[in-house]
């Protein structure tokens, strides 16, 4: 590797870096109003607290499966829908974010004789229907939803999407009222109480600050503040700015809106010093999207590698490295950020551990590539960072990925011991199991035989066995004495525990059949790859069971992708099987 | 030939094909009870699964049940053997120092798991704020007891287990004069006020002539309940008390004089009496602000224990059991607005063996993994400079 060539390669993984920093700065103005500003304002909800703007994203997650939308030829962010909801909902509700798969419930919507097909619809269409979304989703709801039907999910899970809308479209002002300023002003008047139990009601979320003196969570919703004000209280100091918000953006007074959010911040910061700051750097990190700016650059990696296969080797290898190093980095900050913000180990629900998952197999990777200086490491690293990511954006689309964690999870010690140990297991099963198949697929793409490479394939898997088995083993036990310690047995045979006992039986049986001569370099990465199944079942796998103490989240959609990624690794076990045209048995010694 | 015999067997037990046959079965039985979980409950399938040598499986067309796999049990046990034997047989040499502490730590884990298996007994204990318990009770086995209520301040209670219910006949109850007949017997029955027209029922006394009783097949699934029901005829000195409805389905009380004693009858859940008793003196139950995702239940119990001359506070919490005279009390679960507090009661002689086996097997796989890094960097090292 020349000098030129070692700085153009690092120069790559720099570019990536900066491209990253680029995403966290904040955006421009929308129309003149600091919807990025009023998307910082802390709130509460899902009993913490949070920037608007996670509300936004998260919701829009939820409603729409992406953080933004084109509507009259331009893209939407979540900062400006959530301020359209909020406050100009016949705006909001003619964007048509309702994207609805199923055509059963599509044909119970329209009954105009329409064409069907995945199709987006807005709240505005779907209004006259409303009704009977409730009916039949609250005749599906007590289903348990293994046992649903299609139609049965499909409906519950639109009626879910436009109860989340229909509660945010109410939180800050009735929809359809003049205003919360009217609002304010009508206080006392005949009605007024009717529409604040409404309010109380719907609120998703508590935007006003405790007042000094209460207790640190008593935050209110607009409706309990207008509550309390009607029986003579006085008037929550954030109330008159927020009326102000309001005001300005329903007549477009983008000046008049950034001076009265100057004026909310100014409130918010003397009622609870501290939670302003806390929102901004949880902004930053929503913007950043580290992971999704992650996976980009692993794919790239990934790319480069690929390329340097078949052109430019001394060039493009050292580029991926330095892609896999910058990815690498912005995924750690990514995860650092995650626990700063939550206080938390870094894996507490599946999209964390998707994310961890990821890491652990790309920080391995790092370091086999270091040992073997191959590019095997940087491939196996950057696909399977890139494909954890992708399973971590999938599984973050049901709401909020930092959300309060129950009792009996509610334990610092065991989710940084149990669950970060059995989850560097995972990556370490997975990441055997990307080697394996990278060395299935070499077999037949390589144009001549390479014992050496191969050999040092089989020693890499073989190493991150012994590792998963370790840390697979280690965090299986420690789960069974926080499960002796949380629900008085050591061992209950819960699915959960099976799918972790079965990773370890799997990786100790490749051990003693490797140990005993019964299986050599091909038999193992067959059990490696076979090793990705089980591990995929035991992750996931068990939770579409929806049976025992662990079961704490139920997921249809992911059954699909479960069944396609078994079959694809049973199709790999096979091609690593079959003897490729350059294969020649070699002679082995015990190995 | 004795000789060939002990070697084969030997060279059985300490085979890696035994160990890999062994591994691949306990594997497809983990997946088997787990699938089996969803119609069976936990309890069942382990049952069925694991604590069981054979696993059974009735088919519709035949009388008897077919052995269809091996047990979780036979199993473990043929898995600790060939463990056993494979750690007397590994080298006794320092390199091999961590797989003899690995092996050995599992032998433990597997003994932990038998006693677990064998001996572990669990129960609750249902408290409301306020209340003064001093018993546990199973979660599924039922009693009939006869209460001596004569005394108002003391209860003389006489149990007789299920199990003995179900064997029918006549059942002397000892320290007492009474003898119960039982008439008939249903593991699992559906209660339901008898309509007019059908058929009377077997009872003659108490609430049962007006309760129709339909037998029903056993329940084992984690969320559902065998409402254990039994006709039975109190008889003392030669005079029948009538035959009553007893069912754990049934609430209100039921009770008959026999010279001058007053008798309680109540099928209820099988009861284990305590030589102290807790008090709930306080039970929480908080929130996440503005959500109801739980964030904590706890119970402040008083512990009276005249024995010991004892009577303290303890604060029984998520994640944090109280261990007291070989018990282990856990928050579980709560009710009735919360002011019921529900914890789970376990009592596991072998608790200790997991907690040992962990350590074991963990320095064991250190010190493994630590001999073979350094084996493998002296082999490279040496390359270097050969």
């Amino acid at each position: 590797m020349t000098f030129v060539q070692k700085y153009l390669a690092w120069g790559a993984g720099v570019l990536a870096l900066l491209i990253a920093l680029v995403f966290a700065l904040p955006g421009g103005k929308v129309r003149g109003f600091d919807a990025s500003g009023f998307g910082n304002l802390p709130i509460l909800e899902g009993g913490r607290i949070k920037p608007l703007d996670s509300l936004a994203r998260n919701s829009l997650l939820v409603i729409h499966g992406s953080q933004g939308f084109r509507h009259e030829g331009r893209s939407v962010g979540p900062d400006e829908w959530i301020l359209d909801l909020l406050f100009r909902p016949q705006v909001a509700d003619t964007q048509r974010i309702f994207i609805i798969n199923d055509t059963e419930v599509q044909s119970l919507i329209d009954d105009k004789g329409k064409k069907l097909g995945r199709d987006n619809y807005s709240f505005a269409d779907l209004g006259p229907r409303l009704e009977e979304i409730q009916k039949q989703a609250s005749t599906a709801q007590p289903i348990a939803p293994q046992k649903r039907t299609r139609f049965q999910s499909a409906i519950v899970n639109l009626f879910d999407r436009v109860y989340l809308y229909y509660k945010l479209r109410n939180t800050l002002q009735l929809a359809g009222s003049p205003g919360l300023g009217w609002e304010i002003q009508s206080l006392g008047t005949a009605d007024a109480n009717l529409r604040h139990q409404d309010l109380i009601q719907l609120a998703q979320f508590r935007i006003l600050p405790p007042l000094a003196g209460e207790s640190p969570d008593a935050w209110q919703s607009v409706g309990q503040a207008l509550s309390a004000a009607s029986k003579g209280g006085p008037l929550h100091p954030a109330l008159p700015p927020l009326a102000r918000l309001n005001a300005a953006y329903v007549t477009d007074d983008a000046a008049g809106f950034n001076a009265a959010l100057a004026e909310m911040d100014g409130v918010v910061s003397t009622l609870k010093p501290g939670a302003l700051a806390k929102a901004s750097r949880e902004l930053v990190f929503n913007r950043a999207q580290p992971f999704y700016v992650g996976l980009s650059i692993y794919f790239m990696a990934f790319l480069a590698l690929c390329i340097s296969w078949l052109w430019k080797p001394d060039l493009l290898r050292p580029t991926a490295y330095a892609l896999l190093c910058a990815g690498a980095i912005v995924h750690t900050l990514g995860l650092a950020a995650r626990i700063i913000l939550q206080g938390r180990p870094p894996v507490t629900n599946l999209y964390s551990s998707a994310v961890f998952v990821g890491w652990g197999a790309v920080i391995l990777g790092l370091i086999v590539e270091r040992m073997y200086r191959k590019g095997f490491g940087t491939a196996v690293a950057a696909a399977a960072g890139f494909a954890s990511l992708i399973v971590a954006q999938n599984l973050g689309t049901e709401g909020d990925t930092m959300e309060m964690m129950r009792a009996v999870l509610d334990s610092n010690f065991w989710l940084a011991t149990h669950v970060v140990t059995i989850t560097i297991g995972y990556a370490g099963t997975f990441l055997a199991g990307a080697i394996a198949i990278a060395y299935a697929l070499r077999k037949h793409l390589a144009t001549q035989v390479d014992v050496e490479t191969d050999r040092a394939l089989a020693d890499m898997a073989y190493g991150i066995i012994c590792f998963s088995l370790f840390f697979s083993f280690v965090g299986t036990v420690l789960g069974g004495i926080w499960a002796d310690q949380s629900w008085g047995r050591f061992w209950g045979w819960d699915p959960k525990e099976n799918g972790a006992l079965l990773i370890v039986l799997w990786n100790a049986i490749i051990l003693h059949a490797r140990m005993a001569g019964y299986v050599r370099e091909r038999g193992i990465m067959m059990m490696a790859i076979f090793g990705n199944i089980i591990t995929a079942c035991s992750w996931f796998g068990v939770n579409m069971l929806g049976v025992g103490l662990h079961s704490y989240g139920f997921m249809d959609q992911a059954f699909y992708a479960l069944t396609a990624f078994i079959a694809s690794q049973l199709v790999l076990m096979g091609i690593c099987y079959a003897p490729a045209r350059f294969w020649v048995e070699k002679p082995h010694g015990k190995a | 030939m004795i000789k060939t015999i002990a070697a084969r067997v030997w060279a059985f037990f300490r085979s890696f094909q035994l160990t890999i046959v062994l591994l691949a079965l306990l594997m497809c039985l983990v997946v088997l009870c787990t699938l089996a979980q969803v119609e069976m409950g936990t309890q069942g399938a382990v049952n069925a699964y694991m604590r069981s040598f054979v696993v059974w499986h009735q088919f519709s067309g035949l009388p008897f049940p077919l052995p269809m796999f091996p047990g979780g049990a036979l199993v473990g046990l043929l898995l600790t053997l060939n463990l056993i034997a494979k750690t007397l047989d590994i080298k006794l040499s320092w390199g091999k120092a961590g797989m003899w502490l690995v092996h050995f730590g599992l032998v433990v884990l597997f003994a932990g798991e038998f006693v677990a298996g064998m001996m572990q007994v669990d129960t609750n204990m249902s408290i409301e704020v306020g209340q003064t318990v001093n018993f546990v009770q199973s979660y599924k086995n039922t009693e009939l007891a006869l209460i001596d209520v004569t005394d108002p301040t003391w209860d003389e209670v006489y149990s007789v287990p299920d199990t003995l219910l179900a064997r029918g006949g006549s059942i002397a109850v000892p320290g007492t004069p009474i003898t119960l007949k039982v008439k008939r017997y249903f593991p699992n029955a559906e209660l339901s006020n008898r309509a007019e027209g059908t058929p009377p029922s077997m009872a003659t006394a108490g609430i049962g002539p007006s309760v129709s009783v339909v037998e029903q097949p056993l329940v084992s699934a984690d969320n559902e309940m065998n409402q254990a029901s039994a006709f039975v005829e109190p008889v003392a000195a030669g005079h029948s008390y009538g035959v009553w409805l007893v069912s754990v389905g049934l609430g209100a009380p039921q009770s008959f004089i026999h010279e001058g004693h007053n008798y309680v009858l109540s099928m209820r859940l099988r009861r284990q009496y305590l030589p102290y008793a807790f008090t709930l003196k306080q039970f929480r139950h908080d929130v996440y602000p503005g959500t109801d995702i739980p964030k904590n239940f706890s119970s402040l119990v008083q512990i009276t224990n005249p024995s010991r001359h004892e009577s303290r506070e303890a604060l029984i919490y998520m994640n944090q059991p109280l261990r007291y005279e070989g018990k282990t009390f856990y928050q579980a679960s709560f009710g009735k607005n919360d002011t019921l507090s529900v914890l789970s009661v376990v009592e596991n002689p072998g608790w200790l063996l997991p907690y040992v086996s962990c350590v074991l097997v963990a320095i064991g796989l250190l010190a493994h993994f630590a001999i073979v890094l350094r084996r493998s960097l002296k082999r490279r090292q040496d390359k270097k400079e050969g």
